[in-house]
C-alpha cells in the first residue's frame, strides 16, 4: 500500500543545495523570532551597565535578584491575578451567553430568526476602537468604571458573534434527529440544551473557551480606558506603568516582561496543539 | 465543570469584596514623583499622620508624568477617582473645575493659605473659590554642566542673550559635546524653548492679548519670531541623537550622565538627573550650574520673567473631610522645611524657603520670588486640547517638519477652537 | 418502531412540538442576554459616536455645544489623521507583499511532517500568542539606539553610534512594519498549513504523474487551491491593521512627531488623552464606515463562494 504521506510530498527534501538553503533560511527566521524573546529573558540577569556593552550574549555575572524581586512583590502577583479574575470570567460569561443564543438560532425557528443573526454578524465587522469613547461613557453611566465587570462586560460583548456563529454550526452540525427523538419523548428544549448539547460540545467550547481567553489576557484597550486605580490593573497595564516608572532601568523592565509573558509561554507550551487549532479554527470557520 | 465554574465565580467575588472599602476612610493620593528619596520623606508624613488622628489611611499611587497626563480626563470620571490628585493649575485647572469633578474647599482652607505665598495661592483659586493648595513653585532654565562648557572654552556666565546661547552651541559642537539633551518624545520639554522666547519676545502683554485673540491672537507678531529663532537653533542641530525618541526621564538621565552639556530644564531636575543618571549620582553640585533663559533684544519681556510651574495638590469632589486636614498637614512649616531642607522643592510656605539646603535652589526661589511675571507653563496654563497642539506643534518644529509660520498658525486655530 | 431517518419527514407532517416543550422559555431566557449585552455594549455606542460627533464634548454632563459636521472637518484637515490612514495601507502593503509570501513559503516547507517540523511551527507560531503589548515592549529594547540589540550589533561592527530608528520619523514606521510582520506571519503560515494538510494529495500526485515539476506544481496545483484561504488571509491582514494600537503605544506612541499613528492610536492619543469626544467620536465613526465598508464588499466580492 503506498504511503500517500510519503508519496505527494509538497517539498521534497532530499540532499543537496537546496536542501541546505532550506535549511539555513528556516534557521534565520528561527533566528529572527528566537532572538528577541531570548535577548530579553537573559537582560533580566545582567546590570545595567553589562547589558549596555553585551546585549545579546550570556551574562557574564548572573545577577538573580532583580527577578527575585519581582517574584516576591506584591505587585507582580497582583496583576496576574486581576488578568486571571478577568479572564476567566469573560470566558465563563462568553461560554454561557453564547451557548444558549446559539442553541436557539440552531434550532429554534422563529420569525425574525435570520435577522437578529445577521445582526449579531454585524459585531464581526469593526473593532472596539471605534466606538471607545462612547463605551465609555456607558460604562461610567452604568457605574462600572473602575471594577472588573468594567471590562469583562463589554469583551465578552465583542466576542458574542465570534462565538455565537461558531457554537451554531457545531450545534446545526449536530444530528437532527437526536433533538427531534428527545421532543418527541418529552423533553424540554432547555433540557436537551442542559444534557445533550452541552455535554457533546466539548470541543467547540474548548476552541471558543480558548479564543476567549488569548483575547482577554492580552487585551490593552479596554482595561486601559476603564480601570484607574493599580490595584485592578491587568497584566498589559501593569508592564506599562512598570516601564514608566523604571524607564531608564532596561534590565529591570527586561525582567518584568519576561515574567508577565511567561505565563502566556507556558500555556502554550503545554497546550500548544489545541491553542493554534483553536485560533486558526476560529478564524477560518469564522 | 458546573462545580468549577461556580467556585470560580465564588472566588472572585470573594477577592472582589475583600478589596472594598472597610470601616477606615481611606485617603488615596495620586502623585507623579519619580525620585524615591523625596517619596520617601511624603510616606513618612503620611504615617504620621495616620498615627495623630483616628481611622485614617493614607494609601499613595504614582503615575509617570506623560501617563498622568493621558490618563487625567478618564480618571476624573471614576467614581473611584483618588482624593488627592497632583496639578499644575493653569487652564487644565480651569477646565476640570468647569467638569465639577472638584471639591470647593474654601472654608476648610480659610485659616491657612494665607500662611502661603499669595500668588502661588491664587493659582489654586478659580472664580474666588479655592480647589487646592500649592505646594512648590519651579522655574524653567537652562541646566548646565560646567565641566563640559569649560572643555569647549564657554563661559555660563557669558550666556545673557540669545544670540550668546546660539554662540555657545557652535562652540560646543565645534569641541565634540552635544549642547543640548531634550526630551522630544513627550513633547512638553521642547515647548519650553517656544513659549520661553514668546515671553522674552512679547512679555506679559502679548500673552494676554492672544489669549483675548486681540491682534492677530497667537499669529501676532512675537509668536512668529519665536518660531524663527527657536528654528534657528533647531537648524545647528544642537540636541542629542535620537532625540525625537527619547522619554524626559531618558534625557535628563543622559545629561546626568555627562553626556549634554546642558538642558533646559523645570528647576525640579536638579534632582532627577541623580535619579535618572545611570551610576545615580549625576553630575556633582561643583559642576552644576543656573543659566536663566537668554533675553532676546528688543523684547518687551523683563529678564526677570520666569516660567514655571505652581505646583500643588487638589482635592476631588467627594473626596472625605480628612483630606484637607492631611493636606494641610502636609503643607505646613516643618513639612516644607524638611522638603526644602532636602531641596526637593521651592516651597510655598512663606518662611520656609530660609530652609533651602544649597546655593542652586536658593538661587531659584531668588529668581521666582523676584518675577513679576511667573507665567505658568503654557500646556497647562492654555488648558488640555489648546496646550497639548502647542507641544505636538513645536515638536514638529524642532523635528523639521513644521514652519514656524505654521506653528503660530496652528496654536491659534486650536485657541479659537477652545478646549 | 418509529424509524426516522430522515427528519424532514417529520416537519413536512406539520408536525409541531408540544407546549411543554418549552420553546417559548427557551425563546425568553435564552436569547436576551446575548442580545442585550450586545445592543448595550457594540451597537449603541456605534449609534451613540454618531451622535456626540455632532457635539464638542469634553465627557461630563452631557453634551450640549452642537457643532454640526465640524469636528469631521476637523478630523480630515488634521495632518496626522492622513498620515494614520497612510501607515494602514503600508501596513496592508507591507503584509501582502512581504508577510503573506514568507508565511506561504514557510508553510509549504512546513506542511509536510518531517523532523523538527512542527517543532518549528511552533516556534513561528509564538510570537502570535503574545500580547501584542509586550511584542511592542520587547521590540522597543530591541531597537533603542544605546542598549538595544541594533545598538549591540552596531557596536559589534565598530560602526559608531546605532541609529535611533523610533526616533526618526522617515524610519520609525517601517521599524514598526518589521514588528508586525515578526508578529504574525506565524499565523498566516499556520493557516495555509492547515489548508495544506487538508488538502487531496491525489491532485498533487496526479500532477506529479503528468510530469509536472515542483515549481508547475507548486504554481498551477498548490497555490490555486489554496486561494480561498489567502482571501483569508488577506481578510484577517486587513482587518488587524485597521485595529492595530497596542503595538503602537509602547513602540513610538504615535511619534515621533505624529509620524507613526494609526488610526486607533490617533483616536485614542487626539480623542480620548484630550477627552474630545465629539472629534474622537468622529474618528470613530470614519473607522466604523471604513471597516464596514471593507468587510462587505470583500466578501460580497471575493469570498462570494467559500
Amino acid at each position: 500500500m503506498i504511503d500517500r504521506s510519503e508519496s505527494a510530498r509538497f517539498y521534497e527534501g532530499g540532499f543537496g543545495v537546496a536542501a541546505f538553503a532550506k535549511v539555513v533560511f528556516l534557521g534565520m527566521v528561527a533566528v529572527f523570532v528566537l532572538t528577541p524573546l531570548l535577548a530579553t529573558a537573559l537582560g533580566g540577569f545582567k546590570s545595567l551597565g553589562e547589558l549596555r556593552v553585551n546585549p545579546f550574549g550570556l551574562p557574564n555575572q548572573w545577577e538573580w535578584e532583580h527577578y527575585a524581586n519581582i517574584l516576591g512583590s506584591t505587585r507582580y502577583w497582583r496583576l496576574l491575578l486581576n488578568s486571571t479574575i478577568v479572564a476567566t470570567l469573560t470566558v465563563a460569561l462568553t461560554l454561557v451567553v453564547a451557548s444558549m443564543a446559539a442553541f436557539v438560532f440552531a434550532h429554534v425557528k422563529f420569525f425574525g430568526s435570520a435577522m437578529l443573526l445577521n445582526y449579531l454578524t454585524l459585531g464581526l465587522l469593526f473593532p472596539a476602537a471605534t466606538a471607545i469613547l462612547p463605551l465609555f461613557i456607558k460604562v461610567r453611566d452604568l457605574g462600572l468604571l473602575d471594577t472588573y465587570f468594567g471590562v469583562i462586560l463589554p469583551q465578552v460583548a465583542f466576542s458574542l458573534a465570534m462565538s455565537v456563529l461558531l457554537l451554531r454550526r457545531f450545534f446545526k452540525d449536530l444530528p437532527d434527529e437526536l433533538l427531534e427523538a428527545a421532543l418527541v419523548d418529552g423533553c424540554s428544549y432547555s433540557n436537551f440544551f442542559r444534557y445533550v448539547t452541552l455535554p457533546l460540545s466539548g470541543p467547540i467550547l474548548a476552541t471558543v473557551g480558548t479564543i476567549t481567553f488569548v483575547h482577554s489576557w492580552n487585551a490593552y484597550l479596554i482595561p486601559l480606558i476603564m480601570l484607574n486605580s493599580d490595584s485592578l490593573y491587568p497584566w498589559p497595564l501593569g508592564v506599562m506603568v512598570y516601564q514608566g516608572e523604571y524607564s531608564t532601568e532596561w534590565h529591570l523592565v527586561l525582567a518584568f516582561i519576561t515574567l508577565t509573558i511567561l505565563p502566556t509561554i507556558l500555556l502554550f507550551l503545554f497546550a500548544q496543539k489545541y491553542i493554534v487549532a483553536g485560533l486558526t479554527a476560529g478564524a477560518v470557520k469564522g | 465543570m458546573r462545580v468549577l465554574k461556580k467556585a470560580f465565580l465564588a472566588a472572585a467575588g470573594f477577592v472582589i469584596t475583600t478589596g472594598l472599602a472597610t470601616a477606615q476612610t481611606t485617603i488615596k493620593w495620586l502623585h507623579i514623583e519619580a525620585n524615591p528619596a523625596q517619596v520617601k520623606i511624603w510616606e513618612e508624613v503620611a504615617r504620621d499622620f495616620e498615627s495623630k488622628t483616628q481611622g485614617v489611611k493614607i494609601e499613595m499611587q504614582y503615575l509617570e508624568n506623560e501617563a498622568y497626563k493621558a490618563k487625567a480626563p478618564t480618571l476624573l470620571q471614576s467614581r473611584d477617582r483618588p482624593h488627592i490628585i497632583y496639578s499644575w493649575a493653569g487652564g487644565v485647572l480651569k477646565s476640570q473645575v468647569e467638569a465639577g469633578v472638584l471639591e470647593d474647599i474654601t472654608a476648610l482652607v480659610q485659616d491657612h493659605k494665607d500662611k502661603l505665598s499669595a500668588s502661588a495661592v491664587a493659582a489654586f483659586t478659580i472664580n474666588g473659590k479655592v480647589y487646592g493648595l500649592p505646594h512648590s513653585v519651579s522655574q524653567v532654565g537652562f541646566m548646565a554642566n560646567k565641566e563640559l562648557l569649560g572643555k569647549a572654552g564657554v563661559d555660563a556666565a557669558s550666556i545673557k542673550t540669545w544670540d550668546d546661547l546660539l554662540s555657545a552651541v557652535r562652540k560646543l559642537k565645534a569641541a565634540g559635546i552635544t549642547p543640548l539633551a531634550v526630551g522630544g518624545a513627550d513633547k512638553w520639554p521642547i515647548h519650553f524653548y517656544w513659549t520661553h522666547l514668546a515671553g522674552r519676545i512679547g512679555g506679559r502683554p502679548a500673552f494676554q492679548a492672544a489669549l483675548k485673540n486681540e491682534a492677530g491672537g497667537f499669529e501676532a507678531e512675537p509668536f512668529q519670531k519665536a518660531g524663527e529663532l527657536f528654528k534657528q537653533l533647531v537648524d545647528l542641530q544642537p540636541f542629542q541623537n535620537g532625540f525625537l525618541g527619547f522619554k524626559s526621564q531618558p534625557a535628563i538621565g543622559h545629561f546626568g550622565d555627562g553626556n549634554a552639556a546642558m538642558i533646559l530644564a523645570i528647576s525640579s531636575f536638579y534632582h532627577t538627573q541623580k535619579v535618572f543618571a545611570a551610576n545615580k549620582t549625576g553630575i556633582t553640585d561643583d559642576k552644576l550650574t543656573w543659566i536663566d533663559f537668554p533675553s532676546v533684544p528688543g523684547g518687551k519681556g523683563e529678564s526677570s520673567d520666569t516660567l514655571g510651574g505652581i505646583n500643588g495638590w487638589l482635592v476631588t469632589k467627594g473626596a472625605p473631610k480628612e483630606t484637607v486636614a492631611f493636606l494641610k498637614y502636609f503643607i505646613s512649616e516643618d513639612v516644607q522645611k524638611r522638603l526644602a531642607g532636602g531641596n526637593f522643592v521651592i516651597p510655598t510656605f512663606k518662611g520656609a524657603e530660609s530652609g533651602l539646603g544649597s546655593a542652586f535652589m536658593r538661587n531659584i526661589a531668588k529668581n521666582v520670588a523676584a518675577s513679576k511675571y511667573h507665567q505658568n507653563f503654557w500646556d497647562q496654563d492654555l488648558g488640555p486640547s489648546v496646550g497639548r497642539v502647542v507641544n505636538d506643534s513645536t515638536a514638529e518644529l524642532a523635528g523639521g517638519t513644521m514652519t514656524p509660520g505654521a506653528v503660530a498658525k496652528a496654536i491659534q486655530n486650536a485657541s479659537r477652537q477652545g478646549n | 418502531m418509529l424509524a426516522i431517518s430522515d427528519g424532514s419527514r417529520l416537519t413536512s407532517r406539520r408536525w409541531r412540538p408540544r407546549e411543554s416543550s418549552g420553546r417559548l422559555t427557551v425563546l425568553l431566557f435564552f436569547l436576551p442576554p446575548a442580545l442585550v449585552l450586545f445592543s448595550l455594549f457594540v451597537v449603541m455606542p456605534v449609534g451613540e459616536a454618531a451622535w456626540y460627533s455632532l457635539f464638542n464634548w469634553n465627557g461630563f454632563g452631557s453634551p450640549t455645544k452642537w457643532v454640526g459636521l465640524d469636528n469631521y472637518r476637523f478630523v480630515l484637515e488634521n495632518k496626522a489623521f492622513f498620515t494614520a490612514i497612510r501607515n494602514n495601507l503600508l501596513i496592508i502593503a507591507a503584509s501582502l507583499l512581504l508577510q503573506l509570501p514568507l508565511a506561504l513559503v514557510l508553510a509549504i516547507m512546513l506542511a509536510d511532517r518531517f523532523r523538527g517540523a512542527v517543532s518549528l511551527r511552533m516556534v513561528f507560531f509564538m510570537p502570535y500568542i503574545l500580547a501584542e503589548i509586550a511584542t511592542g515592549l520587547i521590540f522597543s529594547f530591541v531597537y533603542d539606539g544605546n542598549y538595544g540589540l541594533l545598538a549591540g550589533i552596531y557596536r559589534w561592527f565598530g560602526a559608531g553610534d546605532a541609529p535611533h530608528l523610533l526616533a526618526n520619523q522617515a524610519t520609525a514606521f517601517p521599524a514598526i512594519l518589521v514588528v508586525i510582520i515578526w508578529k504574525y506571519f506565524g499565523f498566516h503560515m499556520m493557516l495555509y498549513i492547515a489548508a495544506l494538510q487538508s488538502m487531496d494529495r491525489n491532485i498533487v500526485e496526479a500532477a506529479r504523474i503528468d510530469g509536472a515539476s515542483r515549481w508547475q506544481e507548486l504554481r498551477y496545483v498548490v497555490i490555486p487551491t489554496l486561494y480561498p484561504t489567502i482571501r483569508l488571509s488577506v481578510f484577517f491582514a486587513v482587518v488587524g491593521s485597521l485595529q492595530l494600537f497596542d503595538l503602537i503605544m509602547p513602540l513610538t506612541g504615535g511619534g515621533p512627531a505624529d509620524s507613526s499613528h494609526t488610526m486607533v492610536s490617533f483616536l485614542y492619543n487626539f480623542g480620548v488623552t484630550r477627552m474630545r469626544v465629539g472629534f474622537g467620536s468622529a474618528v470613530g465613526v470614519i473607522l466604523f464606515l471604513v471597516c464596514v465598508t471593507f468587510a462587505l464588499t470583500y466578501k460580497r466580492w471575493f469570498m462570494r463562494n467559500d
